[in-house]
């Protein structure tokens, strides 16, 4: 019986007499019953979990968002961020907090209240500023995958105090690298030519608080 | 992946070939999702399609008769018969009627589209309005020019924000009852909405010309001169500075707005009432919020030197740097009270 055809196997479960009558079951009678009722479901073999494109994390394109905010005088493509992609954003805000509680400062909460609502902010502001919608996951994925630079930041925070004019200085740098790159990226995606600055804007406020949590 | 069709009723063995197509497609590729389209149950398996179509008239002749003893009961929140019938259809009704007039209102109220003409903006006619609300125009007779936007105002008032979050941070204010976010976005934007309602309810007792939009981008632009002179001042630390750019860049921003007013309103007592009320909430704002968001330390620093030191003499310090490791924690009340005390004390 086992011989019949190919079949996928759980891990462990070679050999075992019962599994091979388990399986016959589930694949003889309890799929198809399923597959007549439009119910599609199928138990997830364990290769899933080598592959992430089939989780849809595509890593080819997280590198080019990544490589888009690290130069903030390239130009960007608008198709980038047709797919909604918040990987990067939420690695990149649990990589902040781990900066930061390097730093001795337990914040994640803060980080994550300030994300949500200040994507809601702007996600807001640009739906009125546009003439064509943009949706929140776009808004949340590319303000997530601005928010490297403040990364960059908060890991020098761990060496030095940024108490100073030397770390006041750096960070309104940092803020300005990436509320630029942010507005870039918005205006190539909603075709907003000559509003960089106003989107630029409000997205220098949100990073500034980040930055307020930062330094101090 | 078609199999030959078995003849209709044909006799099959129960795990038979027919079996196989199903298999292949599950363990093929290892994807987690069957595609529909490859997977028709029509494939040649005729006997299934019988049973199904069997079972099917079945299971609607039992719903059938469900429904008619079910129609026949009629019972609806106890009331049996044409009664109920009666009721469930009223219930219906209204069921139906409520969620419309819901959606409606949800859709003309919730509409984030009716702000949308107010966002309009370029960044060249935001900048020119900045600098012109720090100009007073002397016209009187002819109503002045409103700019009617938002997009302006809006950010002035999270600037503010954000520059009394930085005040505070800096300064090592504690905010006891709340959070120092909560505070700065209640006050900034309490004034904002609170003092533009409220002069424009003015307005209308004085039969002033001027609408609700009008009145918030005038008091945003207004607050751009409070931006500034929070800005140095929470850096600087001098009060005979603060109280320099009080009047002058308070008063420059104060006087615009008052002369817009005053363009626009008949009557002089009308006039003196509202731009009275207007300057001199605009004008106690800054000193408000100098004073009670950036607490003056240099009061208790002044004590603990000693008397030789004249107390109104400040120097302009690095907070961080002359402090101790262990930060002095004073409510802000409690530390602008003991310098008024020391002022007071020396004279």
């Amino acid at each position: 019986m086992t011989a019949m055809s190919p079949r996928k196997v759980w891990a462990g479960s070679e050999g075992c007499q019962t599994w091979d009558n388990l399986t016959l079951i589930f694949t003889n009678l309890i799929i198809p019953l399923r597959i007549r009722s439009r119910v599609v479901m199928t138990p997830v073999p364990m290769e899933i979990f080598m592959d992430p494109e089939k989780l849809g994390i595509n890593f080819d394109h997280i590198w080019q968002k990544t490589l888009t905010v690290l130069n903030p005088l390239k130009p960007a493509d608008g198709s980038i961020m047709n797919e909604t992609d918040l990987a990067g954003p939420i690695l990149f805000c649990v990589a902040l907090g781990a900066t930061l509680l390097l730093a001795g400062k337990v914040q994640f909460g803060y980080i994550y209240g300030m994300s949500a609502i200040g994507c809601l902010g702007i996600y807001a502001l640009l739906n009125l500023m546009s003439s064509s919608g943009v949706s929140y996951g776009c808004v949340a994925s590319v303000l997530g995958y601005c928010l490297l630079p403040m990364v960059i930041l908060s890991g020098g925070a761990v060496f030095f105090s940024l108490q100073g004019t030397i770390g006041t200085v750096l960070a309104l740098v940092i803020i300005v690298w990436c509320s630029l790159s942010a507005s870039k990226i918005f205006i190539s995606a909603l075709d907003m030519e000559g509003q960089q600055l106003l989107v630029a804007y409000p997205c220098a406020l949100l990073y500034g608080l980040f930055a307020l949590l930062t330094v101090f | 992946m078609a199999t030959t069709a078995t003849p209709a009723g044909g006799s099959r063995n129960g795990t038979g070939p027919e079996w196989g197509g199903f298999e292949e497609n599950i363990q093929g590729g290892g994807s987690a999702v069957i595609d529909m389209e490859n997977m028709d149950d029509t494939s040649g398996s005729s006997f299934e399609d019988m049973g199904e179509l069997h079972q099917r008239l079945r299971e609607e002749e039992v719903d059938a008769d469900a429904a008619a003893a079910e129609e026949e009961d009629g019972e609806f929140l106890g009331m049996k018969g044409f009664k109920g019938q009666l009721s469930r259809q009223v219930a219906d009704q209204m069921w139906q009627a409520g969620k419309r007039q819901a959606s409606r209102a949800f859709s003309l109220y919730a509409n984030i589209d009716i702000l949308r003409p107010y966002f309009d903006v370029e960044p060249a006619q935001v900048r020119s309005r900045l600098l012109e609300s720090m100009i007073p125009i002397k016209m009187v007779n002819f109503p002045q020019k409103i700019a009617g936007e938002l997009y302006g105002p809006l950010m002035l008032v999270f600037t503010l924000v954000a520059i009394l979050l930085h005040g505070m941070k800096t300064s090592d204010t504690i905010i006891r009852e709340g959070t120092l976010m909560g505070t700065a976005i209640g006050t900034c934007f309490g004034y904002w909405l609170g003092v533009s309602s409220f002069i424009y309810f003015l307005a209308y007792l004085c039969n002033a010309q001027i609408t609700m939009l009008q009145m918030l981008a005038l008091l945003g632009y207004g607050l751009f001169g409070h931006c500034i002179v929070l800005l140095i001042t929470y850096n600087i630390h001098l009060h005979a500075l603060f109280y320099l750019f009080w009047l002058l860049v308070g008063g420059l921003s104060t006087l615009r707005m008052v002369a817009v007013l005053v363009s626009r309103t008949v009557g002089p007592t009308q006039r003196l009432l509202l731009c009275g009320t207007l300057a001199a909430l605009h004008m106690l704002f800054l000193l408000y919020l100098h004073f009670a968001y950036h607490k003056v330390v240099e009061g208790i620093l002044d004590t603990l030197e000693g008397p030789n030191i004249p107390p109104m003499q400040r120097v302009p310090r690095d907070i961080p740097a002359v402090l101790p490791a262990a930060r002095l924690p004073a409510t802000v009340l409690n530390t602008t009270v003991k310098a008024i005390e020391v002022t007071l004390r020396s004279h």
